[in-house]
Parts: structure tokens; C-alpha cells; sequence
């Protein structure tokens, strides 16, 4: 391999990369996803208990209820309103406040208590609206219980969802970046003839192999970086983010290879992607639901560095916290390399006998 | 030429795409991997979904008030039950168990009794959301009040009028129930670049309109392609309902309605195979419209109705079809108006993709 016809190749294909949809892509990316998951999907995802509200007379229960952090509350204008949200599961309980409930409370009327929840709502959502709600009624009332609790926290906080969005989004960057665009490339280059008229030029097969992946690492690698910074998801450890991110930027540039010299046209490509895409893609959607049984994502090879990433950006993890997952990410890399090396002999005997 | 006659030269068409997609072994290995690792995936996810809270508590002389708790499933709370409040510490530091711990003092009774304040300690892995720290803190001062035989302050309705519709207490939709809708979408949408990349390949060796000197009329070439799309997306995601065991409510409505979905994905692949000028702009182009298709499906991994605007989304009829007959178990009248409202927008997008191909092929 020459590294000086490998750069030119490189900066060839940077320069003509803005003229491929796919090489915008990657670029537009970060900010799109960003943008979409965070507004649009934001929305969707729901995972406090939902409680709505009619107060129809001003109760100190609906201020209270709204200072409770991790229950989303809604004011809603009637109690019929109320009710279809409540059984179309919109909201996981509601609750109609009576003009004068509080003073009727506070009375010792026991007035009725307008409370009801969704069949569709979980359980445990019914039990913390529940005695949520009725903690707040005994504030009203002003009794004093008769135990003092003392809440002792072990641990480490839980990640908000935004955090748990993450590695989707990096992922995303480094799959388009590192696969898409090294395979789309090189592909493109085949069907076009150019890597056959390559032939005739110094530039050998892995020079143009080389370049490829240089392209994808170094566009993955920025673009999962600028994916972590537009969700202020750096961490306290940059260098060792810069290391997994570089690990992860090798990983996916190293199967965007794969892929591009494995398919013999882009129909091929695009099988290939569509088949095997949902294998890298897994380990993501383990991070937005917790409680999925979590060692199924260590199937999945992109697990070994976007946990590392995920580790490092949003827990605050050392590099020798996630040395060992990224020592296997680099065995993935190492075990790649004679597969990459016979696709791309290949490849090179196919092009020369075109 | 006579009905019959176009019906043999569209059919005469279709065979010849799908003879080309055969001898495509690439494409015919690993288009049944990606089956198999649809299926892999949803027969991973869990059955069931967990909706109790697991408590750990340690008492004494409380037996009565504790088992009252945690009482069935629709008490919402799963107690078990330490020999020291060490243990249940550890338990909570373990996270293993438990992630909630509740040790009441052993003379609790004793000082709710004589009216003296006492402390209950609740151990909280950090990981605990707010809202269940909330609760927990006034479950616990809720369970002695009771203990202090202090009455509710307000009058309770009876169970009946507090559960508004379907109670699914025990029987909640699970993670594989939720994905169900996602993957059988998935599959009909992937096909659509699929078709997209024929279309594409074809407009660009001008195939198309190569035909114009044969029998087949633009129209017969355009029905083709309809069907063959609606053929590989369909088959695909019948093959994927039979493998995930969803066919067992109402069959026929379920497999019209992912035939709706497949006709619906058809169009757009028409639309973005014209739209390209080669196959990866075609494969771009048709996640533009792939991103907004899909978003009914994600909607529907989580509660409540979705909004209004997801509602208008072509794909929504479709999806909530799915959800409908897999989940909840409707039939032909209760999916009436989805099903009505995914014909239509079928109608749209078919009609969209054979108007925009047709005037790619003319314009060749």
C-alpha cells in the first residue's frame, strides 16, 4: 500500500463527497436526529405516571400536585374530558377537585373522592397516583402522621430519557458515516468503471481500500462527536471519549468495507444492509427501555463500543472502566481485517476482469 | 387487446421481476436472515410486562397490615420480607432483589399507641424514580395512620366506578406485543426500497421504455410493478406473522390489512423509484419518506392515543389495524375505520406512485 496515492484517493473523495446524498446525509444527520428525537419523539416517549386534574375550585392539591417531580400533570377543563382521556389511556389517572373539596376536607366532611383510573395503566402507575393523591389530601386536612420517614438514597441517579436516547443517535452518526458512505462509495466507484480505470494509475486496490476507510473513520468520528455535543453528552473524560469514539469510528468504518466490497452492485449493498443493519442497530434500544433483560445487547457487536461511548459520555466513566469492553471492540476490528482482506483481493480480481 | 391479453403481459412482467430477484442469491440468503432476525429479536423480548413494585420490608407485629399491601397483583406492590433491617440495607445496595427497602421500627405499634413520634427508614437505590420515592414515603405514612385508626379524610367510590375501561390488571400489553406492529411495518417498508431499487434500475437502462415496442401498453408495465412490490412486501410480512404467531385473532383482517399496507408501500416505492436519478439517490430519497411512514408504528410502543398529528399519517390505518386485532382483539366493525382510513390513503399513495412513474416512463 502507498499512503501518499491512499491520501489523494482520500481527499478526492472528501472533495467530491458533498456531491453524494449519502455523504449530506451523514453530515445533516446529527442535527436532524437530534432535532427529531428530542422534539418529535420526545413527546412519545411517556414513562411518568400521567395524572390530569379538573379543579374547579382552586385547591391547594393541584399546586401541590404540580411540585411533585416524575408525575406528569394536566390540567383538564372538564370532568368529561377527563374521563375519555383517561379511558383512552392519554392519562394514567384523574382526579375532579369539587368547589369546596378542600374546605370540606379540612371540615372532616370526608367528601367523595372523584378518582379513577385507566384499565390500561400499569399497577404501579395506579398505586403512586393513588397514594400520591392522598398524601396530598392529608396535607390539606393538616394531620400530622405519626412517623417521621427518613429516605436513604444508595447509588447512583437514574438517566433521563434524553440521556438513554444517546447512543441511538450515535450510533445512527457512526453507522451513516463510518458504513453507509465507504460502502456507497466504493460501490458507486465499481458500477461507475472509475475503480477499473483506476487500473491503469499507480493506485492499487488497498490504497483505494485504505482511503475508503479513512474516509469513514474520520467522518464518523466527527460526526459521533458533534452528535455527543449537540446533546451535551461529553462527559468529564475527554480523552478517553476520543478513544472509544475512535474505536467505534474503526469498528463501523471497517464494516462499511465489509459491506462495500462484499456487494458486487448496489442492489446487493442494499440486501446486505437491509438484512444486517438491525444486528448493529439492536444494542441501542436496549439503552430506552432499562428494564428489557440487558444481556441481550451484549450480542450484538456495536454493544462492545457504543456501551463504552454511552459509559464514558453520559456516566462519567474512566478509560479503565471500559478498557476490557473495548479491548473486545478492537478483537472485532482485529478479526475483520482477514475478511476484509480477502473481500478486497477479491474485489480487485473482479474489477481486473471486468 | 382484450383484458385477458394485459392481465397475461402484466403477469408475463411479474414473473420476469420476480424470476430476477431468484437468481439473485445474494438477495435470496439474506432476505430470509433478516426474517429470521426479525423473528429472533421478537421472541427475545419479554411476554409480560412488569408492573408491580418490588418492596423489601422488614417488620414486626405489622403481619396483617404488610400482607394487606401486597395483596394481588392490582395492589401494585410485590413485598418481600427481611430478617433485619441490615439485611434489607444490603439487599437494596445489591439492587439485586429489591431497589426498595421499608424497615419499620420494631416498636412502632408501641409508639403509634402511645401517640410518640417514631422514624420508618426507607432505603432507595438512586436509580428509583421521584415519583415512586413519593410514594413510597407516603404509602408508609398512609400504613400508620391506619395503625393510629386516623379514618381517610375523604369518602372512597367503590373499585367498579374507579377503573375506567378495559381493566388489564395482570395482562398488560408486553414489550413483544408492542413490537409486533414495529416489525411486520418494518418489513413492508423495507420492501418498498426494495421495489424503489427495481424501479430505479429499470428507468435508468431504460427498460421501461423498451417496452413501448412490445405488446405491453405503460399501464401494463405500471401494474407490474404494483404487484410485484405488493407481492415481495406482503409475502415477506405474512411469512413474519405466521413466524411470530400473530395470526390467530381474525385472520383475514389481519392479512387485509398488511395487504393495504403492502399496496400502501408499493406506491411509495413507485414514488421514490422514479424520483432517483440512480439507486442510492432512489435509497435516499425513499427514507424521506420511510422517516414520517414509520413514526405511527413507534407511536404505538407507547400509551394513549397518538396525536393528532401522527393520526393523519398515511401508515396510522395500517398500524393501528395491527395493534387492534394482535392486542386488543377487534374485529372487522371496531377496525371499520382504520381499515377505511388506510384504504384511502392506500388509494392516494398508489395512485401518487403510478401518476409520478408514468410520467417518469413517458418522459424517457
Amino acid at each position: 500500500m502507498n499512503p501518499f496515492l491512499a491520501l489523494r484517493v482520500f481527499l478526492k473523495d472528501l472533495r467530491l463527497g458533498p456531491r453524494s446524498p449519502i455523504f449530506l446525509w451523514a453530515v445533516v444527520f446529527p442535527v436532524v436526529g437530534t432535532l427529531v428525537v428530542q422534539l418529535v419523539f420526545g413527546s412519545l416517549f411517556a414513562p411518568k405516571p400521567r395524572l390530569g386534574i379538573v379543579d374547579e375550585g382552586a385547591s391547594a392539591i393541584t399546586a401541590a400536585a404540580g411540585e411533585i417531580d416524575g408525575i406528569e400533570l394536566s390540567i383538564v377543563a372538564s370532568a368529561d374530558e377527563l374521563t375519555h382521556l383517561v379511558r383512552d389511556h392519554n392519562l394514567d389517572a384523574g382526579l375532579v377537585l369539587a368547589a369546596g373539596f378542600d374546605d370540606q376536607v379540612r371540615a372532616g366532611e370526608r367528601p367523595p373522592l372523584q378518582f379513577f383510573v385507566s384499565g390500561e395503566s400499569l399497577a404501579s402507575n395506579r398505586l403512586i397516583l393513588a397514594v400520591t393523591t392522598l398524601d396530598l389530601v392529608r396535607a390539606v386536612e393538616g394531620s400530622t402522621p405519626p412517623v417521621e420517614v427518613d429516605v436513604v438514597s444508595i447509588g447512583a441517579p437514574q438517566l433521563p430519557l434524553a440521556a438513554r436516547l444517546t447512543p441511538m443517535l450515535v450510533l445512527f452518526a457512526l453507522l451513516i458515516a463510518g458504513v453507509f458512505v465507504p460502502a456507497f462509495s466504493l460501490v458507486q466507484e465499481r458500477e461507475s468503471g472509475t475503480l477499473t480505470a483506476m487500473l491503469v494509475t499507480p493506485v492499487r486496490g488497498t490504497d483505494v481500500l485504505a482511503a475508503k476507510a479513512v474516509l469513514g473513520f474520520v467522518l464518523a468520528f466527527v460526526m459521533a462527536l458533534v452528535t455527543l455535543w449537540l446533546n451535551d453528552a461529553l462527559g468529564l473524560e475527554p480523552a478517553a471519549l476520543l478513544v472509544a469514539i475512535a474505536v467505534g469510528a474503526l469498528m463501523l468504518a471497517e464494516l462499511g468495507l465489509i459491506y462495500g466490497t462484499a456487494a458486487k452492485d448496489a442492489k446487493i449493498l442494499f440486501t446486505l444492509m437491509k438484512s444486517l443493519n438491525i444486528v448493529l442497530f439492536a444494542p441501542v434500544v436496549f439503552y430506552i427501555f432499562p428494564d428489557w433483560p440487558q444481556w441481550i445487547a451484549q450480542l450484538f457487536p456495536t454493544y462492545w463500543v457504543i456501551n463504552p461511548i454511552f459509559e464514558i459520555a453520559i456516566n462519567d466513566a474512566s478509560l479503565a472502566d471500559v478498557a476490557w469492553q473495548l479491548g473486545i471492540a478492537l478483537a472485532i476490528c482485529a478479526a475483520a481485517i482477514p475478511v476484509i482482506a480477502v473481500l478486497g483481493r477479491r474485489l480487485q480480481g473482479r474489477v481486473a476482469a471486468a | 387487446m382484450t383484458p385477458r391479453a394485459h392481465l397475461g403481459i402484466i403477469g408475463a412482467i411479474v414473473a420476469k421481476d420476480l424470476r430476477e430477484f431468484s437468481r439473485d442469491r445474494f438477495w435470496m440468503i439474506m432476505t430470509p436472515f433478516a426474517l429470521v432476525i426479525y423473528i429472533a429479536l421478537f421472541w427475545l423480548l419479554p411476554a409480560t410486562t412488569e408492573e408491580t413494585i418490588k418492596v423489601g420490608v422488614y417488620q414486626r407485629g405489622l403481619d396483617a397490615v404488610i400482607a394487606q399491601l401486597g395483596e394481588g397483583q392490582g395492589s401494585g406492590l410485590d413485598i418481600v420480607e427481611f430478617e433485619s433491617p441490615g439485611a434489607l440495607e444490603e439487599a437494596v445496595t445489591a439492587g439485586e432483589s429489591v431497589s426498595i427497602g421499608i424497615a419499620f421500627p420494631d416498636d412502632l405499634l408501641e409508639a403509634v399507641a402511645y401517640g410518640r413520634q417514631s422514624t420508618v427508614t426507607v432505603f432507595v437505590d438512586a436509580a428509583v424514580p421521584n415519583e415512586i420515592r413519593t410514594a413510597m414515603q407516603a404509602l408508609v405514612r398512609e400504613v400508620t395512620f391506619e395503625l393510629a385508626g386516623v379514618g381517610l379524610p375523604v369518602t372512597q367510590p367503590s373499585q367498579e366506578l374507579v377503573v375506567l375501561g378495559e381493566d388489564r390488571i395482570g395482562r398488560q400489553v408486553s414489550p413483544r406485543e408492542e413490537m409486533r406492529p414495529l416489525l411486520v411495518f418494518f418489513v413492508l417498508l423495507v420492501e418498498s426500497l426494495a421495489l424503489a431499487g427495481l424501479v430505479a434500475v429499470e428507468v435508468q437502462a431504460r427498460t421501461a421504455k423498451a417496452i413501448a415496442v412490445t405488446p405491453a401498453t405503460v399501464a401494463d408495465l405500471l401494474a407490474a410493478k404494483g404487484v410485484t412490490g405488493t407481492l415481495l412486501a406482503f409475502g415477506q410480512a405474512v411469512i413474519l406473522l405466521v413466524a411470530i404467531a400473530s395470526l390467530g385473532n381474525e385472520p383475514l383482517l389481519l392479512l387485509t390489512a398488511v395487504l393495504v399496507g403492502a399496496v400502501m408501500m408499493s406506491g411509495v416505492g413507485m414514488i421514490a423509484g422514479s424520483a432517483g436519478r440512480d439507486f442510492m439517490t432512489t435509497l435516499f430519497t425513499s427514507i424521506v419518506f420511510i422517516v414520517p411512514l414509520a413514526i405511527p408504528a413507534f407511536a404505538a410502543l407507547f400509551p394513549g392515543a397518538a396525536s393528532a398529528w401522527v393520526q393523519v399519517l398515511p401508515t396510522y390505518g395500517v398500524v393501528q389495524t395491527i395493534v387492534g386485532v394482535t392486542v386488543y382483539g377487534f374485529d372487522w366493525a371496531e377496525s371499520a375505520a382504520y381499515l377505511g382510513m388506510a384504504a384511502a390513503w392506500c388509494c392516494v399513495l398508489f395512485g401518487a406512485g403510478w401518476f409520478a412513474l408514468r410520467r417518469r416512463v413517458e418522459a424517457l
